[in-house]
């Protein structure tokens, strides 16, 4: 049944002693990638360079990538509109990634999805839909294949606060409850269901409880430390592997900017949003590896100059790479 | 051979497929123990397993999500719709997920999502309707609506076998009510192919599913009156036969579409337009049609039968534009 997990004040340290150096600066790395990709992101989209619109991830990349870092290549994620980052977590090329959002034709869909509809399928990621949790349930069946054939991969799949109120967040829920199937829902609470507060979403406190009525397991955990939801979320994956069932786990966290980069979010308080940037993830895991003499400022330095270079590097690919001929808008509509 | 009904038929093509490729696994409400609202999935349980024969919660969305998850594993998934206007609780994972998954990831949906469908016996708004245009006008859906046993057990093993999500529209009224022997060798009927079901010089009638019948009738009592209507069976309507109905109206130059499905934006328009950009030259008449109203289907039995096209609907519009 459920249980829940709340160690706001805990930082991951009992797990911490258990991670390598690597592994910590694993996670830190990908952390900071996610992030300036996304700010990257965010500004090409102002400066016109590509069409459509962007949704951010900033300020949840610890429920992000503590998540689905440690997937393996024979794992699945189903990402949402916000999660474009799930692709850079499952080691997909930058290049092809900003491909993407620019739809040309080295983009893994050549253009025929928008920028933040990014999906790979030889990394088993989903493509989404705008929908909004509609990929749960993908997902879910993609889990019931997997179970079916006896693999021990499971799936990952990952969306917001507002996607808990639609029916089908809880058709995906109940059907693998009933199956016992190996999926880790996340659901990264960032307090904006787009411009609808959470108190207007629900009368729950924790989004974790949705998991009681499913009788599978639900956890909350800070979802601004990476430790913390790296650890709940080894823990549900390995009892997915082991064929124990699903799991609900919800990050509480926090959307910077707004739903969208056409959306300046004027339906929040300043306060809060300063609040919130206070708990940004990643200073708050460099003070955790500083402390532990993993990290220091020159190190911080260069992780960041070597993912600037990359990102340098495939903005110039997408930019340079050619756009489809139009003949292709007739093409792939059926297999 | 004994005759067997058309949803005999469509339980052999499932057991045939089933037993044929061991990736069909069949998913929905009733389908197993209880064997299918209809009994379309009758002992395939006892004979496939729970691991293939997957009865659902009361899930729509849900289970068509999950075969569309399964697919990605390489499955192929046949979803029953216990009554296909159901399906409108599963419709964003059809119109969205199933069919733009290729066009926008590469990645196939082999899906096939069945179920009975169509009006004339009292069954009301929400157990007789001819959804089918909704998925024609979705594309990277393919739609098949049989009118024959044969047709049923043939299009639905291509469509389980097709790489392509498929809506399979099976008229209700007709499931116990056709019969027929099959050949007792594997056969299939291609996706895509009209039947004429009877040849005819003066006018084309163009239909499917229960109107087929309708039309058949019809065009017996036309030639009493020594007007020979071809009658096609267009079988599937996404994608189109529209080759075939333009070789029908260059020999007759007369069409008359009929279907059962409501008159406004059925697929008798897209039909018209179509003979008008390819064969206006061959028309010696205007394009006619019959079909239902432009209302919910009533259940009440004096107003469902207004509701529906009826033989004599079919004749009157015949007569007249046999008279051009």
């Amino acid at each position: 049944m459920a249980t829940k997990v709340n160690r706001a004040t805990a930082v991951g340290e009992t797990s911490a002693s258990r991670l390598s150096p690597e592994l910590l600066l694993g996670l830190y790395r990908m952390m900071v990638k996610c992030r300036m990709c996304d700010e990257k992101a965010r500004i090409l989209f102002r400066q016109g360079k590509y069409a459509g619109n962007f949704y951010s991830n900033v300020g949840q990349e610890a429920g992000e990538v503590g998540a689905a870092y440690s997937l393996r290549d024979d794992d699945w994620v189903a990402p949402s509109h916000r999660d474009w980052t799930s692709n850079i977590i499952k080691r997909a090329p930058l290049k092809y990634c900003f491909a993407q959002l620019y739809g040309k034709a080295d983009s893994p869909d050549r253009g025929k999805s928008t920028p933040a509809h990014m999906g790979y399928p030889e990394l088993h990621v989903i493509t989404p839909a705008s929908t909004i949790a509609a990929q749960l349930m993908i997902g879910t069946g993609v889990a019931w294949g997997l179970r079916r054939q006896g693999k021990d991969s499971v799936v990952v799949s990952f969306c917001g606060d507002g996607a808990t109120s639609i029916g089908w967040f809880h058709e995906a829920l109940n059907f693998a409850g009933v199956h016992q199937l190996p999926m880790i829902y996340v659901v990264q609470n960032n307090l904006w269901a787009e411009s609808v507060p959470l108190r207007l979403q629900t009368a729950l406190k924790n989004l974790s409880d949705r998991a009681k009525g499913h009788g599978i397991a639900g956890v909350s955990v800070d979802g601004n430390d990476i430790l913390d939801v790296y650890e709940a979320a080894t823990a549900a994956i390995a009892r997915a592997r082991n064929g124990e069932g699903p799991t609900v786990l919800e990050c509480k966290t926090y959307r910077w900017y707004g739903h969208s980069e056409i959306d300046p979010a004027k339906y929040r308080m300043k306060e809060e949003v300063e609040e919130w940037k206070r708990k940004d993830p990643i200073p708050r895991f460099e003070k955790y590896l500083a402390e532990h003499k993993l990290l220091d400022d020159e190190q911080k330095k260069q992780v960041r100059d070597e993912i600037t270079r990359e990102i340098d590097e495939a903005v110039e690919f997408a930019e340079k790479s050619p756009y489809p001929a139009p003949e292709e808008a007739l093409e792939h509509v059926w297999a | 051979m004994a005759p067997v009904t058309m949803v005999e038929a469509i339980r052999e093509a499932l057991d045939e497929e089933m037993q044929r490729d061991p990736t069909v696994v069949l998913i929905g409400e009733d389908i197993g123990v209880y064997g299918g609202a209809f009994k379309a999935t009758e002992g395939l349980l006892a004979k496939y397993g729970w691991e293939r024969v997957i009865d659902t919660p009361i899930s729509e969305t849900g289970l068509i999500g999950a075969a569309i998850g399964m697919s990605y594993q390489g499955l192929r998934p046949v979803a029953e719709m216990q009554f296909i206007d159901f399906i409108a609780c599963g419709f964003n994972q059809m119109v969205n997920f199933a069919a733009k998954s290729h066009y926008r990831w590469g990645g196939p949906v082999p899906l096939v999502v069945r179920g009975p469908c169509g009006g004339g016996v009292h069954g009301g708004p929400f157990h007789s309707q001819n959804p089918e245009m909704w998925f024609v006008h979705a594309p990277g859906l393919k739609v098949i609506y049989p009118s024959t046993a044969y047709d049923a057990k043939g299009l639905l093993k291509s469509a389980i076998r097709d790489n392509n999500p498929v809506v399979c529209l099976e008229h209700k009224f007709l499931y116990r009510r056709v019969k027929e022997e099959l050949p007792s060798e594997e056969y299939t009927v291609p996706l895509g192919k009209l039947a004429v079901r009877r040849p005819g010089r003066d006018l084309t009638i163009a239909t499917y599913g229960a109107m087929a019948l309708n039309s058949l009738e019809a065009a017996e009592e036309l030639a009493k009156e020594g007007i020979e209507a071809e009658v096609l069976d267009l079988r599937t309507l996404m994608p189109l036969d529209r080759q075939g109905i333009i070789d029908s109206v260059r020999k007759t130059n007369k069409l008359l579409v009929v279907h059962e499905d409501v008159r406004s934006g059925g697929i008798a328009g897209e039909i018209a337009a179509t003979v008008n950009e390819q064969a206006f030259e061959d028309l010696d008449g205007p394009i006619l049609r019959v079909t239902s109203l432009d209302t919910p289907v009533p259940f009440a039995p004096p107003l469902e039968e207004r509701f529906l096209p009826q033989v004599a609907d079919i004749t009157r519009a015949a007569r007249e534009l046999a008279r051009y």
